[in-house]
């Protein structure tokens, strides 16, 4: 039975390596875990840990969807300004006199969604600007809008859906609605990716645009889906932080930008392009969480965790780099 | 010929799982041109980039002018006046050819430590004039050609004192004409005493120009032969180890029914009013200079480029290619002229090269079949001979001649019936070669037709049944393989 003791010969050497960051990645999530919970009783409890993930699931959603772009080489700095975007106007709907009804505000924000990563994708694609400077572009109009609609200032919404959405568990199993939504879109995008033709042409895109090309890929329409898929999770991203908070308002999401290309980068996504996994970005977008919430839990103030933030993304980043040059 | 300027002893390297280098020695004399062959993967590189200081070496001596020298680095190499001239050139495109030659030592003016152009442009031009070069010193060197940009790297290697320079492939994007002005300042750097390595696959530029040849094959030396005294089917035999019955094999394929007709296919300002037809069982081949129009027609055909007017028929119904998509799915292939630019991915693994301009049928609906594409791609290594360890591998590991028998296999897997093939043998080692004319062979055969680009005219003129000459946009004349010779094609390129 020597085939059955055979490596799987289809699985790259890029593969295989991308397989062992992840597994790294969590057992250094593991450790972290036994480390924070031994220094800090409270960290190592339901209530904490639901708490932590239901924070972080906002940002990992899009943390997921922004994977496949930077895996074709693209980037979103949008998102952020797409999230606050979407909290205000469905505040400012519910709010106007006659308000829309809350059933109604889903598919609006996820409309706003879709259009604001439509905007991305045909700029990016059809007039091939580059894509850190349009997200750029869309981020500012986008959080101005915000500022615009709001008159600069928080609308309460206490409304039944997005309450729903960001504040409920499911009952039973006391798993917030947030986690759920994050767990089913990592599903789908781990599927998209590893198992789905579309999650081949992106890698392949990624690897090489003009091969990808001379193959018959249509590189600008799946740039164009993937600009678009992350417009329209950010909008979920959005509902959530408003049924979380009950407000809509232009700082939301502030800075979420960082948070969320830290996670995909830790995750072993290539700024390059070509090299990611949605199952590394799962990794980083968890690390983080539990390195935000276990410095917090041991003391450590906000502003002191966001210098050591900026800092590990220039260490992930050099590190990666470190042994991509040791390989050649 | 002085004594000995290089001499490189018993050298070995290992790298993991290969040994690149076994016990290999080579000498080089004052004024001599050393030609170097063997197929891609025989250790030519790696043998001079352990001259040039990017690899060190595991065992063996390097003596210059009968001296040990250790190369740390490639500033230690280049401080013994070794100058290694890549086929990638190292140009800086943005700069002007004065500020090239002298990148780093520039003049400056002494009072204010500011670069003195005057000086500057004036001492670049005696420096080229010195070694009978046409080339202002003001021009931005992203404006040369690759001829212009290779003589100007050797002014450069020249300037700086190189005593021993290396040419890798230095003529695989040169036409006829560039290629014997290369000729003539190589002869001319002969003349001043340097003792130059010439790299090549294409032997007959060897016989022209070098005094010796070195013949490496799978990592070692296979012997070193004077020039003149050695021929042709000698030299292949020693790079493949094997007879080759005949280096193009050709076979008598009955012509078949028109497999794509173009009329008055035309791009504004590049190419006008050109048409053709091709066959079944046919190889066309289209014949021109540089910037003549070829390549246009082809990336046309292909939908990579938009034409603004004509019609093409694929087998009798008129198409419209919108993109290589389109292309494709009307039995359209195309093998790029750059195989790292436009063929590869080159970071991905065999498989995923092989199976990419298939991927929407590779499994029904929605997933994507990972063990139909393992069935699909080892059967193309097995049918197409690719060497690789296995279908996981990166392609970036392998040969040059692999590579491109990848190309091929993806071109195959699509089941096009008209091939657009851009220069198939570039830049690949003699056995590959073979392979590949095999297997358009057996594309004829099998009712398929190629249209070919090919700047090698033995190629061009043993494969092709038929040459369309395209010059300045139009066709200037078509023959038989029958009629045709290397000066009725070039004749036809001035008309």
């Amino acid at each position: 039975m020597a085939d059955a003791l055979q490596l799987d010969p289809g699985k790259s050497e890029k593969k295989r390596k991308a397989l062992s960051t992840t597994l790294i990645l969590f057992i250094v999530l593991v450790a972290m875990v036994a480390v924070f919970s031994v220094l800090s009783r409270d960290f190592y409890s339901f209530l904490n840990l639901s708490a932590m993930l239901t924070n972080i699931s906002f940002s990992g959603i899009v943390a997921g969807t922004l994977t496949m772009v930077l895996i074709t080489g693209g980037l979103d700095i949008s998102i952020g300004g797409n999230i606050a975007l979407t909290s205000c106007l469905v505040a400012y709907l519910f709010n106007l006199e006659k308000p829309v009804p809350g059933w109604a505000l889903v598919p609006i924000a996820l409309a706003l969604g879709a259009a604001i990563g439509a905007f991305n994708g045909v700029f990016i694609t059809r007039l091939d600007l580059n894509p850190i400077i349009t997200t750029l572009g869309t981020m500012a109009v986008t959080r101005g809008l915000g500022y615009v609609l709001t008159k600069s200032r928080s609308i309460l919404i206490m409304e039944n859906v997005t309450g729903f959405i960001g504040r409920t568990v499911v009952p039973g199993i006391q798993i917030p609605i947030p986690l759920v939504l994050m767990a089913i879109t990592y599903i789908l995008l781990f599927f998209l990716m590893e198992k789905s033709k579309f999650g081949r042409k992106v890698y392949c895109i990624g690897a090489n645009p003009a091969a990808a090309r001379v193959s018959g890929i249509r590189v600008n329409g799946v740039k164009f889906i993937l600009y678009l898929m992350s417009g329209i999770a950010a909008s979920v991203s959005g509902l959530i932080l408003t049924g979380q908070t009950a407000v809509g308002m232009p700082q939301h999401a502030n800075g979420v930008e960082l948070d969320v290309i830290t996670a995909v980068l830790l995750g072993g996504t290539a700024l390059s392009g070509g090299k990611g996994s949605i199952l590394g970005t799962l990794a980083g977008v968890l690390i983080l969480g539990v390195l935000y919430n276990g410095f917090t839990m041991i003391g450590f103030r906000y502003v002191h965790i966001r210098v050591f933030q900026g800092i590990l993304l220039i260490l992930i980043v050099a590190l990666y780099e470190l042994r991509e040059k040791k390989r050649y | 010929m002085g004594g000995q300027l290089l001499e490189m002893r018993n050298i070995s390297k290992q790298f993991p799982g290969v040994q690149a280098l076994k016990d290999v020695s080579i000498d080089l004399g004052a004024g001599e041109v050393l030609g170097m062959v063997g197929e891609n993967g025989a250790g030519k590189s790696t043998l001079i980039k352990i001259l040039a200081g990017d690899y060190s070496m595991d065992v063996g001596e390097i003596l210059i002018n009968g001296q040990r020298a250790v190369f740390r680095s490639p500033s230690d190499a280049s401080e013994q006046g070794i100058r290694v001239l890549y086929q990638e050139l190292v140009t800086l495109d943005t700069l002007t050819v004065a500020e090239n030659l002298f990148v780093g030592h520039l003049p400056t003016r002494r009072a204010s430590g500011l670069v003195d152009w005057k000086s500057a442009n004036e001492s670049a031009k005696a420096v080229l004039r010195q070694m009978n070069i046409d080339l202002d010193p003001r021009t931005i060197v992203g404006d040369l050609t690759v001829h212009q940009k290779q003589v100007l790297e050797i002014a450069k290697a020249v300037h700086k004192k190189a005593t021993i320079l290396v040419m890798d492939e230095p003529t695989a994007a040169l036409g006829e004409e560039d290629t014997q002005s290369l000729f003539g300042i190589i002869r001319n750097l002969k003349e001043q005493g340097v003792g130059i390595i010439y790299i090549s696959h294409r032997l007959k530029e060897v016989f022209e120009i070098t005094d010796r040849v070195t013949v490496l094959r799978d990592g070692q030396k296979i012997g070193t032969v004077r020039t003149e005294q050695a021929n042709m089917a000698q030299l292949i035999d020693m790079m493949v180890g094997r007879e080759l019955a005949e280096f193009y094999p050709k076979r008598e394929v009955p012509v078949g029914e028109t497999l794509i007709e173009v009329r008055d296919l035309t791009i504004k300002g590049i190419i006008e009013k050109v048409s053709f037809n091709l066959h079944r069982g046919e190889i066309v081949g289209l014949f021109g200079l540089l910037g003549s129009g070829r390549i246009n027609v082809l990336r046309a055909l292909y939908g990579l480029d938009s034409y603004d007017g004509g019609t093409i028929e694929v087998k009798s119904k008129p198409v419209s290619i919108a993109g290589p998509d389109g292309a494709l799915d009307n039995g359209i292939g195309y093998m790029p002229i750059d195989r790292k630019l436009e063929g590869l991915a080159l970071g991905m693994p065999v498989s995923t090269n092989i199976t990419m301009a298939n991927i929407d049928r590779i499994g029904g609906g929605f997933f994507f079949n990972h063990k139909l594409e393992r069935q699909k791609a080892e059967k193309w290594v097995h049918d197409v001979s690719i060497r690789t360890p296995d279908i996981g591998t990166e392609v970036n590991s392998l040969s040059g001649g692999n590579q491109q028998k990848i190309v091929l296999a993806r071109l195959l897997e699509t089941g096009s019936k008209i091939f657009l093939m851009n220069e198939p043998t570039r830049g690949i080692d003699v056995g590959s070669k073979v392979d590949i004319y095999q297997m358009m062979e057996n594309l004829c055969e099998a009712g398929a037709g190629i249209i070919m680009i090919s700047s090698e005219l033995p190629e061009m003129l043993s494969m092709a049944d038929r040459i369309i000459v395209i010059a300045k946009g139009r066709i200037t004349g078509e023959f038989s393989r029958q009629e045709a010779t290397q000066e009725k094609l070039l004749h036809a390129t001035t008309l």
